[in-house]
Parts: C-alpha cells; structure tokens; sequence
C-alpha cells in the first residue's frame, strides 16, 4: 500500500474518537451532543475500514456500512426526540432533562 | 511521486477531519457544528477512497453527508433560536473527569494498539483492483452478510415508524411522551 | 422374679400413660382407681420379686435383666437394665407400697378438685420414676429416674399452679435439685472418662483401682446430688418451701420417698464411698449438722406441715450419718421405718387440714382431741415413732444407728453419737409440741368446715394401715434377738461398723431417757402456755431458718439478678435489638448511597460508560 500504514489512519480514528467522547460528555446541547456522537461513530467505521484493508478481507467495510445505517436510523429518533422536547417547550439542556434522576 | 502525493492527500484530508472534528465540538452555534461535522464527513471519505474503500466513500458522502446532515440542518433550522448551544455547566468535577476519561481512552488505544500489533500494523494484505468495489459490496451482502442486511433494513423500519411516533400530534389531548 | 420387677417398674407408667390419653374421657374418680391399682400392682410385682429373690439362696441374689442396649457410642455401651437384689427390692416394695397407701388416701383428699386427672396422672408418673430411680442397674437409667423424680416433684408441688407461692416453691425445689442432677450428671461423666463403664457391677469393680482423685470427685459428685436430692445442709432450703404442694404430695415425695433416694444413692454407691473415707465422713458430718438445724427451726415452726418437713430433714440426717459411718443396714432400716411414721404424720396432718378447710396453722388450732379421735390417735402413734419410744418403730430404727455411731469409737464416731442423741432430744421436743397444740388444749379459732368429719374410708384406710406400721414395723430389727432386715440389705454392703448388743441397749435407754425428757419439757412448757424458744435473737434466728434463705438470695439469686438486668440493658438491647434496627436502617441508608448514583444526567452515565471502557480495555489486554 502507498502512502501511510494501516497504523496512522487507526491513529486518525482514535483521536477523532476522543474528540468525539469529550463533546459528548462536556456539551449541554443535546444537538451537538448528537453530531459528537456522529462523530465517534465515523471514527469507528475508519478503524473498521483501516483493518479491512490491512487484512484484504470486506467484511470491515460491510460492519462499516451496517454501521452508517444504523447511525442514520439513531439519527432520526435522536432528532426526533429534540423537536418533540422543543414542541412541549422544554428546555434544550441535557442537565435539565433529569427525570430519570434516583 | 505519487506516494509522496499519497502522503500530501492523506495529510491534508487527516488535518481537515481532526480540525472539524474539534470545531464540532467547541463551536457555540449549532448551524457551524453541523457544517464542520460535514466537512468532517467529506474528509473522511477522501481517507476512505485511499484505503480502497470506493463504495463506502461514496455512501458516505451519499448518505451520511446527503440525508443525514440535511435533516440535521433541517432540525436546526426548524429549532432557531432556541437550538442556541452554550457551552456546558455542571460540576467541575464532572467537566474535569471527562477530560480524563478521554485522554484515558486515548492514551489506551494508543498503547495497546502499539503494544498489541506493531509489527504488523505497517505491512498490508495485497488486495485485488475490485477490492471495495460496489460489485463486491453487493456480492457479500446477498451472501456472505445476508442477514446483517436484513436486520438493518428492519432496523431502518423501525427508524422509520418511530420518527413518526415521536413526531405525531393529536387534535385532542396531546400525544403521550 | 424378672417379671415382677418389671411389672413393678412398668405398671405405674401404664397408669399415668393411660391417664394422660385418656384425658376427659374417663371420670376423675375412675383417675384415681387407674393410679391406685397400678400402684398396687407395682407393689404386687415387687412382692413376687421379693419373693422369689427370697426363695434363693444368698450368694445368688443379685439378678440384672436387660431390655436392650439403650445408647451404644464405640466401646462404650449402656443398657436398659434394672438390677434386682435385695436393696433394690425392700425400696421396691417401701415406694410402691407406702406409695400405694397414700395414692388411695389422694382419693379423698383431692376428691373435688377440677384436675384430679392430671394428679394422679403425676402420682403414677412419680411412682414409675422412684421405682426406676431404685431399680436401676447402671448410673445411667439412675440419673434418669433421679432427674424424672424431680420432674414430678416440681410438676406436683406447683400443682395448684394458679397460687404464685406454688409455683415459686416448684421452681427453687426443681433449681436445686439441678444442683444436685448437675455434680451427678459429672460424676458419671467422670466414671465413664476413667472407667469406661456405668454398670454397677463393673464400676464397683474398678473402683479400687481408680486414683484417689478420682475416686473423691465422683464420690463427691454423687454426694452432691444426694444433698440436694435428700434436702440436706447445704441445698436444703427448697423442703419446707415445698409443702405448698398438696398434702398426699409431701407425704409421699417429701417424706417417704424421693427425699429419701440420697441415702439409696449412698447405700448403692457405697464401694465408690468406701474407696473414698473422707467423703464418706462428709455425708455423715452433714447428716449430723441437718439433724440438728434442722431440728432446732422445727422448735418455732406455725405452719403443721412445716414442722414436719423440718422433722423430715432431721431424720433424714440420721440415715445420712448411718450410710456415712457404714451402718448401711440400719441406714436403710431407719428408711423403712421412717416412710411409715413420717406418711402417717403427714397423712394424719392432712385429715386435720382437711376437715378444717384447708387451715395450716398451728396456733389457730388445738383441741381437736375430741372431734378427730382417731386422727388423734394415729397422730400420737406416729409422733411416738418419730420420738423413738418403744415399741414403736423409730425406737429400733434410729437407736441402731446410734449405738453404730458409738461402736465407729474414733473421735468423730463420738461427735457423730453426741449430735444423735441432741437430736434425739430435739426431736421429743418439736414433735410432742406439735402435738399437744394441735390436739390438746383449748379449742382453737380455726373453723370445722361445713362437718367434715374424719373423712371418707379411702383416708383413713390408709393411715390406719400406716399406724399399725409404724406400731409393728420396726420388730424387725431386734438386736441381739434377731435382725433379718438388716442381714437382708447388708448382703449388698457389710456394715462397716457392728455394734454389740449391749452397746445398743445402752445406747437405746440414754435416747428414750432424752426424748422423755424432751416430752415432758414441751409438756410443762404447753401447760404454761409459752414457746418452746423464749430468747428473742434466737426465736428470730430460728424463724428465720437460721437466715439460709436469705444468704442463697445474696450470694446466687442477686448477682444472678443483676447480671441478666446488665446483659439485658448493655448486650442484648444495643448489639442485638439494635443490630436488627440498624440492620434495617442500614439498608436503607446503603440504598439511598446507591440510588445516588442514579442522577438523571445523561452525562454521568456518558462519563460511566467511558470510564468502564478505558477498564474494560485494560482487562482485554491484560487477559490477551
């Protein structure tokens, strides 16, 4: 393979899932907690797709693409979930949607 | 030459997936988040495309960047002003934690991956040219993976009617959760 | 004879058993014929026992039959056995015969009572343990019987149990008699520890061979249970306490029977006592200490059952000082004797207590000479026996005894006899007491309830058979001319001790010579209408029984007291009530920890999950 081995993109998808963990865990907005979320994910498919060509073998590429389906699918409820909150007038804050709360 | 021009490439598309990735995260305003998380999206199909994975980078940008994004924005749009995204609160203490846990992870991943295969992360499988190809895609997942294709479509189904759930009024008394 | 015995220990507990089950069903006089006839049963067997062990000759006197092999642990093995010779069978024929006696006397005097069953069902529970106590053939089946006699001791003198004063008396009788069961009980252990055997023949066997220590612990340790059981100084409070039992009760457990199995224990043991001397000497030393103490109290006793519980102890002694100088004969020929004059008293008492309405004391009464005649005239006959006046039968019984004292010669052969002839004093003095205030004198207050009358032939049967006993009975010992009683029992243990003829007639002048001084001094001090006891400190010792009760209360029952209250307030209220409440309260408080864990911020579960998987990788890698 030219260019960078399989080691630097895995590295690539590491950092990008870190980035990914923070905003999870430091952002408010459950918006951007949605799209840091999209971001772990795709981090996620890189490795898969990064391994798939280190051992020639597509089933990386096929997790990878069962993945993005699923993540569209998680997408769509997530967003769903925050325009039902804003109909009811709730306010947008993780830290305020504590119902759950024991 | 050309692997030098890999190099650059991969340079590049590596930098601009790290960078929006982190604006993602930082920026105030959601509409930008949402633009960078594309960006992201599209860098990381130029990665996919130099690791032979043609199909797949199209999907992304398909899918991913097409539908998925667009109804982001969508949403954002819908929302307004009140999608207005501070940065978070909460107990320093939980804000500090988090920052470990994540360099934790990192520094994890890191390590063990070195650690676990670092020899034989630098050599790579001979592939053939139709590696990645939609022909190959396709192939395996009538065969090979027939059955993750079929629980993702229902997967997708249940997407489908749970959005329309979440999303549904009633004229009288309003819907449940 | 095999079958006698057995049918003499088996008959009572059939007749309780059928009691028992019979329950309502069965009148409560028809009780009391089922008690009376399988007492006399028993008394039949024992008969047809004696009999046959009679028709042997000596050597071949001794006869163990075994049911069957009760507990069996490695070597060590221990049968149901009853062991029938000549002791074993003139207790037989005393407990179910005077038991008997006394049984058909119950008739009348419970007849009335709503739970006559369950008395007679507890009489016939007693005869079978007395007679298992004095059948037995092993130490085993003898702590058996021993600890069932106190059973049906306590059972009875708490009968009436709705009276607090009952139900106390059952209690302090049953806890010191467990003193007793307790240095019986380990006694045996140790005989088992050294010995390997509880049979009597092989310990008796082995005895010689054991160390003096152990000798002296188990002889003490049998000792032990002889005191508490025979109510001797020290564990003798619970006697006089126990005649809140009904009067038949006292009569037959408290008087003729079950107080007297500590001189049985000491006569059976007696190899065990002989290898152990100074042990020995301590039960005569405490028999003369009882006989004088007790003898002294009786002196200002009110209480008509009392005086004669005291006198109980007091000649309980004298058999205690004959088996402890070896007169084993005339230890147990004393016993015989004394089971019939001393049931006569109390029997007799009852029919005085009876037709006054169940009134007790002495000093409301007098006079009733002319209304109980023949009451009065049993009454006599047995004070006279107490006494030891000829021909009655103490004057045999308790003069032989003394006159072994006097033949032991050592010095406390002498203090033993000069003890026995105080007591022999002591004893016309409380007993002619006794009797002239009850029957002589001025009509007391206590009514004659609704015309009783001497009572029905069941009671008075009885008696009469018992005065006639105690007339008669002690022929059987005449010194010089002939002692078959003696010789009988003695083929189970020689006498240690001889006396000569002379020295027992000797003997028996000085001691009727003081009982008719002490008669006429209770006389003179009757008709000058004042006690017996003038010096107040004394009077108030003696009343107070010489403070025992009062001692044992200071030295057990408080620390005893303060010791649960401390455990109570400092143990059991903080550590185990409150454990279990703060068992509760701790769960709860745990709970509440848990729960608050459960924040309701998606981000905490976020950072969970994340800091779950840095472990988890840490693991994989770990275990890779």
């Amino acid at each position: 393979m030219s260019g960078p081995g399989v080691g630097w993109y895995l590295i690539v998808a590491a950092l990008l899932f870190g980035v990914g963990a923070l905003g999870v865990m430091l952002r408010r907005s459950p918006l951007i907690v949605l799209l840091s979320l999209e971001i772990m994910l795709n981090a996620a498919n890189l490795t898969l797709v990064a391994f798939a060509r280190q051992h020639g073998n597509l089933d990386g590429q096929i997790f990878a693409l069962a993945v993005m389906a699923v993540a569209a699918a998680e997408v769509a409820i997530g967003l769903g979930l925050i325009v039902a909150m804003a109909r009811r007038d709730m306010p947008l804050d993780v830290d305020q949607a504590s119902a759950l709360r024991g | 030459m050309g692997d030098f021009l890999v190099w650059v490439v991969w340079f590049v598309a590596a930098g601009a997936c790290l960078g929006s990735g982190i604006a993602v995260v930082t920026m105030n305003n959601p509409f930008y988040s949402a633009l960078s998380l594309i960006g992201n999206l599209a860098s990381l199909a130029v990665l996919y495309l130099l690791l032979s994975a043609e199909f797949l980078a199209a999907a992304q940008v398909l899918v991913y960047a097409g539908a998925v994004m667009v109804m982001f924005l969508f949403v954002i749009a819908y929302l307004g002003g009140r999608a207005d995204a501070p940065w978070a609160g909460g107990s320093p203490l939980l804000r500090g934690a988090a920052v470990v846990a994540a360099a934790a992870l990192l520094v994890e991943i890191v390590v063990v991956l070195g650690l676990a295969w670092g020899d034989e992360l630098n050599g790579s499988a001979e592939i053939a040219d139709s590696f990645g190809s939609p022909a190959e895609i396709g192939r395996l997942f009538l065969t090979d993976h027939l059955l993750a294709f079929e629980i993702t479509s229902i997967v997708l189904l249940i997407a489908a009617v749970g959005g329309v759930v979440l999303g549904a009024t009633r004229e009288k008394g309003g819907a449940t959760p | 004879m095999v079958f006698g015995a057995w049918l003499c220990l088996l008959a009572p507990l059939g007749g309780a058993l059928a009691i028992t089950l019979a329950g309502r069903f069965i009148s409560r006089r028809i009780a009391g014929y089922v008690s009376t006839l399988t007492t006399f049963l028993a008394f039949g067997g024992a008969a047809i026992a004696f009999l046959a062990l009679w028709g042997r000759d000596p050597e071949e006197r001794e006869h163990v039959s075994t049911a069957y092999t009760w507990l069996a642990a490695g070597d060590f093995e221990v049968g149901l056995e009853i062991l029938v010779d000549p002791l074993s069978v003139v207790m037989m024929l005393v407990v179910s015969g005077v038991g008997g006696l006394i049984v058909w006397y119950s008739m009348g005097y419970m007849a009335g009572d709503d739970e006559e069953r369950r008395y007679f069902a507890y009489m016939s529970l007693f005869v079978f343990s007395m007679l298992l106590l004095v059948q037995a053939g092993n130490f085993l089946l003898l702590l058996v019987g021993w600890g069932l006699v106190g059973l049906a001791s306590y059972l009875l003198i708490g009968f009436w149990h709705h009276r607090p004063e009952a139900v106390a008396a059952a209690k302090k009788a049953f806890v010191m008699n467990a003193i007793g069961d307790a240095t019986f009980a380990l006694a045996a252990v140790l005989l088992i520890w050294e010995t390997g055997v509880l049979d009597f023949a092989s310990v008796f066997e082995e005895a010689e061979g054991l160390s003096p220590t152990t000798v002296n612990l188990v002889a003490l340790g049998l000792l032990g249970g002889a005191v508490a059981k025979s109510a001797q100084v020290p564990l003798h409070t619970w006697l006089p306490d126990a005649m809140e039992g009904p009067t038949p009760v006292s009569a037959l457990i408290h008087a003729a029977t079950m107080v007297t199995a500590g001189v049985y224990l000491l006569v059976r043991a007696h190899p065990i006592f002989e290898a152990a001397p100074d042990i020995q000497a301590l039960a005569a030393i405490l028999g003369a200490i009882t006989l004088l103490l007790a003898g002294l109290v009786a002196l200002v006793q009110w209480d008509i059952k009392r005086v004669i519980a005291y006198s109980t102890m007091s000649q309980i002694g004298y058999m205690f000082l004959g088996a402890g100088i070896g007169a084993y004969g005339f230890a147990i020929f004393h016993l015989f004797t004394h089971a019939f004059f001393k049931a006569l008293l109390f029997l007799a008492a009852g029919v005085v207590i009876h037709h006054l309405a169940n009134e007790q004391d002495m000093r409301r009464m007098g006079g009733l000479r002319a209304e109980l005649p023949r009451t009065h005239l049993a009454f006599l006959v047995g004070t006279v026996a107490l006494v030891g006046l000829p021909p009655f039968a103490g004057f045999w019984s308790k003069d032989a005894i003394l006159a072994s004292a006097l033949a032991d010669g050592s010095a406390l052969g002498w203090t033993l006899f000069v003890a026995g002839l105080l007591g022999t004093l002591l004893t016309g003095l409380y007993a002619f007491r006794l009797y002239l205030t009850v029957f002589h004198g001025e009509r007391g207050e206590a009514a004659a309830a609704h015309g009783h009358g001497e009572g029905p032939l069941s009671m008075l049967v009885p008696v009469g058979v018992l005065a006639v006993g105690s007339t008669i009975g002690g022929l059987l010992s005449v010194p010089g001319v002939w002692n078959p009683f003696t010789h009988w029992v003695e083929e189970t243990g020689e006498a240690l001790v001889e006396p000569s003829t002379g020295e027992e007639y000797l003997v028996s002048a000085i001691a009727v010579g003081l009982g008719l001084v002490g008669f006429l001094l209770a006389r003179r001090a009757f008709q000058q209408g004042r006690q017996l006891v003038i010096q107040p400190d004394a009077w108030r010792w003696l009343e107070h029984k010489l403070y025992f009760d009062e001692l044992y209360d200071t030295l057990f029952f408080r620390p005893a007291v303060a010791l649960s209250n401390a455990l109570r307030r400092n143990v059991e209220e903080p550590v185990i009530e409150g454990s279990l409440g703060e068992l509760g309260a701790g769960t709860i408080q745990a709970g509440d920890g848990l729960a608050r864990a459960q924040t309701g911020l998606l981000r905490t579960y976020a950072l969970a999950i994340a800091f779950a998987v840095c472990v988890l990788i840490v693991v994989f890698v770990a275990v890779r």
